[in-house]
């Protein structure tokens, strides 16, 4: 990646909207000079001038447009937690945009996205992207929480054609997993074939590649891990391939063919 | 004013990114200028390409990061031929580091480094502790520093060999004392400090090999005393790393004796600091050694 359009800025943040018990939307302030991104690509946020939490935090791009930086931001631990709490007005060292590989967009065919929690943060910035490009056709999202409070379907049923929801407690949508309404949305004839794209918890990649991929031309996964550098040198974050390769996520992805990874082996 | 000397090799300032952390360099393109650095110590070399230490990598702790990456490297043909002659060519300058897991790899590992253009100072890893054989387990030996040390001095002609120790024993300063008697040009001190954790949802260790390294602020103090306690017993230049990560915390290590400081773990977080560390220099000159 050298000489990679990228760098470290200092960006303000301009809006937070909570979106869901855990979720906030932050919007940065895009800063001077920050490179066009594509979707699958991150940027890497110093939630704190000091040394708690002392690693940046990645988070996938969910748009990039109107001099705006937009990230889909759940409260996991204490770096999520500072981000999310953060005020308007706040700055923040953000790098980016970082990520070696992006989301292929689907050519002629339909799009399939499936989305586990945050994973749906780059599924929208390729809807998006594409559709602002003219590179999208019939788009269906399915995406999957924990109860109906964290579904966060209703952010972006404007940018597919057909939004699913699933949740495993029932309360809103279809009760099961993502991955099973996936299946069921196969089984009924409502989805049939395309390119899948997928972003969530390494078990729900993993289950949509044993389970579904075969159903569609190619399965693109944008993988999360944690990370140090962000940019390939440290090699903490790499991901075994099929055949004994390791990948770095931050750099030789974070998007992969997901029949190349050995899910045997990965524990995400 | 600020061109620092290791052995007959001159840095154009004593400021260098730590091996592991820089790769093998060109990776922070856009988001640290190498150019206006004394060096970069690159990911440690081993004869052959390793893939590193399977499952988890990384856990952060209290100012701290442990890592297992395991000396994940491209191995010594690739850097030779790929990595080391791109560093040149963006006008950066290397500092080698080489790894060996047992002594016959280093040896082909010393004769394949010899007189090449661009390996003007090496740096001994003689004290990873994500390894099953060679770095720590070496280094933790005064007679096989001194031995490693030696071969190294005799096969390299006139390039600079930097020892780097691993804190990790009862007494650094023994193991100083043989790096410099054999020949060490320098000295840089530390290495990672052994640590672990566990994931307490899982009942197991967060590591496949459970020991891992810790690096960052909470290892600053221990760095500090290894380069205050070495620089009192050695006449060659130390080098201080370890958990530096304020322009502040590079002049400490200047005034307990260092000579040069290498940035590692700080630059994953505050990628402008080994450049901001140049900037003070520049401006207010080298902090003197404490007597």
């Amino acid at each position: 990646m050298s000489g990679a359009a990228r760098g470290t800025f200092r960006a303000r943040i301009v809006r937070s909207v909570r979106v869901s018990p855990s979720t906030r939307i932050v919007v940065f302030e895009r800063p001077n000079g920050f490179p066009e991104a594509l979707p699958g690509q991150f940027v890497s946020v110093r939630v704190s001038e000091g040394i708690a939490p002392l690693l940046r935090r990645p988070y996938s791009i969910m748009d990039l447009a109107a001099g705006e930086i937009e990230l889909l931001v759940k409260v996991v631990g204490h770096g999520s937690a500072l981000l999310a709490g953060a005020s308007t007005g706040t700055v923040m060292e953000i790098a980016g945009p970082l990520g070696g590989t992006t989301f292929p967009d689907p050519g002629k065919e339909p799009a399939v996205f499936v989305a586990g929690g945050t994973g749906l943060a780059p599924m929208i910035f390729a809807a998006r992207s594409w559709k602002r490009r003219r590179l999208l056709g019939p788009a269906a999202l399915v995406s999957g929480a924990a109860c109906g409070d964290e579904l966060l379907t209703t952010l972006c049923e404007a940018d597919f054609s057909s939004v699913h929801g699933a949740t495993i407690d029932g309360s809103c949508g279809f009760e099961g997993d993502a991955v099973e309404l996936l299946e069921s949305l196969i089984g009924a004839g409502k989805i049939s074939g395309g390119v899948l794209y997928s972003c969530g918890p390494a078990g729900m990649v993993r289950a949509l590649q044993q389970r579904v991929a075969g159903s569609f031309t190619g399965h693109w996964t944008s993988l999360e891990a944690v990370m140090a550098c962000g940019v390939g040198a440290c090699r903490g974050c790499t991901v075994p391939l099929r055949g004994g390769a390791l990948k770095a996520v931050c750099s030789d992805g974070t998007v992969f063919d997901a029949g190349a990874i050995d899910w045997e082996a990965w524990e995400g | 004013m600020m061109q620092t000397f290791i052995g007959g090799a001159s840095l154009r300032n004593p400021v260098l990114l730590a091996s592991g952390p820089a790769g093998y360099g060109l990776e922070y393109e856009g988001l640290v200028d190498l150019r206006r650095l004394g060096g970069v110590v690159t990911k440690t070399i081993t004869l052959e390409p390793r893939a590193g230490n399977p499952g988890r990598r990384l856990q952060e702790t209290g100012g701290g990061l442990l890592n297992s990456i395991g000396l994940e490297n491209v191995g010594a043909a690739v850097f030779f031929s790929e990595k080391l002659p791109a560093l040149l060519e963006a006008g950066i300058m290397p500092v080698v580091s080489l790894g060996a897991e047992d002594w016959d790899d280093y040896l082909r590992l010393l004769d394949a480094a010899a007189g090449r253009e661009g390996v003007d100072v090496v740096e001994l890893n003689l004290s990873c502790p994500n390894v099953e054989r060679g770095g720590m387990a070496i280094g933790t030996d005064p007679e096989l520093v001194a031995l490693y040390v030696r071969h190294a001095k005799e096969t390299l002609g006139d390039a600079a060999v930097i020892a780097k120790l691993t804190p990790n024993v009862s007494d650094i300063t023994t193991l100083a004392l043989a790096a410099e008697q054999a020949g060490a040009d320098a000295i840089t001190a530390i290495n990672t400090v052994v640590g672990m954790d566990i994931d307490v949802e899982q009942r197991r260790p967060v590591f496949r090999r459970v020991r891992a390294g810790l690096s960052g602020p909470a290892i600053m103090p221990i760095a500090l005393d290894a380069v205050w306690r070495i620089s009192r017993v050695v006449d060659i230049p130390v080098i201080g790393s370890g958990g530096i990560s304020s322009v502040r915390d590079a002049m400490k290590f200047f005034m307990a004796g260092a000579r040069a400081v290498q940035v590692g773990t700080a630059v994953f977080y505050d990628p402008a600091l080994p450049e901001a560390i140049v900037d003070a220099l520049e401006r207010d000159g080298l902090p003197g050694s404490l007597p």
